[in-house]
């Protein structure tokens, strides 16, 4: 069943997608190792993309299915990735 | 029998599964977006691991420009969210308002984007300067289609709603606004693999 369409505080999101931007840009200011610079921005990266798409796409209210469309295209993404590479890897 | 109507946005549309048949279409069309875009950032990021020399092109690229674009797309997703929400309240000139709001700021990202690219190629980088290169022009170029896409349906959305012709079909700003958030997630991620990994 569908649950009830939540609508969360836009603005409030948008503040939090703002704020995640800047320590993303912010943190490659930082005098870090590299392998960490990189896992913080991807980390806010894919935190914001879960705020749009829960939120403003609103998925935290939508059916199974709805969530099976967006999950498997993602998933063969992955798995095409992994598969594939070795063939850098061990160049 | 199965119910073959279901209430989006306050207006009766059609369903064949429990969700509109409008909002599926979307959703499958956005599920083949995944693979394309997912296609694409894959074959860069192997490329980049397989490659030497990409960062230092890559630190090339304008961080405060791209950040600023970022921004910009960011804030279009919340006035696209604010016209769904003002379609539920029933609220006609709020949602004109914030889809006009989302096709400037569409815009507004077009037009940096075209700025950004005239520098590059002016400072000898263009399509065919490298590899790096030559993702990072059809990884944007593809994306700002999709911008440009967005803001063409936003388009015509508002000026429907402006001549009084959207009527019963006001949930199809819920559905424009799926695909517009859509793009903004792919920047979300395109932003990052291509200004600040490096």
């Amino acid at each position: 069943m569908a649950r009830e369409r939540v609508h969360p505080n836009y603005v409030a999101i948008w503040f939090w997608l703002v704020g995640l931007l800047i320590v993303s840009v912010g943190v490659t200011y930082l005098p870090i190792p590299t392998r960490i610079t990189l896992f913080l921005i991807f980390a806010t990266a894919v935190v914001k993309a879960g705020l749009v798409a829960l939120n403003y796409m609103h998925l935290k209210s939508e059916r199974l299915l709805i969530y099976a469309m967006a999950i498997v295209p993602v998933a063969i993404f992955f798995v095409l990735w992994v598969v594939l590479y070795p063939d850098i890897a061990i160049r | 029998m199965a119910k073959t109507h279901i209430m989006a946005a306050g207006v009766e549309t059609r369903t064949a599964t429990g969700i509109p048949t409008g909002k599926m279409g979307v959703w499958w069309f956005l599920a083949s977006e995944i693979v394309l875009f997912g296609g694409l950032i894959g074959v860069y990021i192997m490329s980049r691991l397989g490659s030497t020399g990409w960062p230092e092109m890559a630190a090339h690229l304008s961080v405060p420009i791209g950040t600023l674009n970022t921004f910009v797309l960011l804030t279009s997703s919340l006035t696209m969210v604010l016209a769904f929400a003002a379609v539920e309240k029933g609220d006609q000139k709020g949602m004109r308002t914030w889809l006009l709001w989302t096709v400037l700021l569409g815009l507004t990202f077009l037009v940096i984007k075209a700025f950004e690219w005239g520098s590059e190629i002016g400072a000898g980088f263009p399509l065919t300067a490298g590899g790096f290169w030559s993702f990072y022009y059809t990884m944007t170029g593809l994306h700002a289609l999709h911008v440009l896409g967005g803001v063409v349906v936003n388009s015509i959305l508002f000026l429907s709603a402006l001549m009084g012709l959207l009527g019963r079909n006001e949930h199809r700003v819920e559905l424009a606004g799926l695909y517009w958030h859509f793009v903004d997630v792919v920047w979300i991620f395109l932003f990052p693999l291509l200004y600040l990994s490096w």
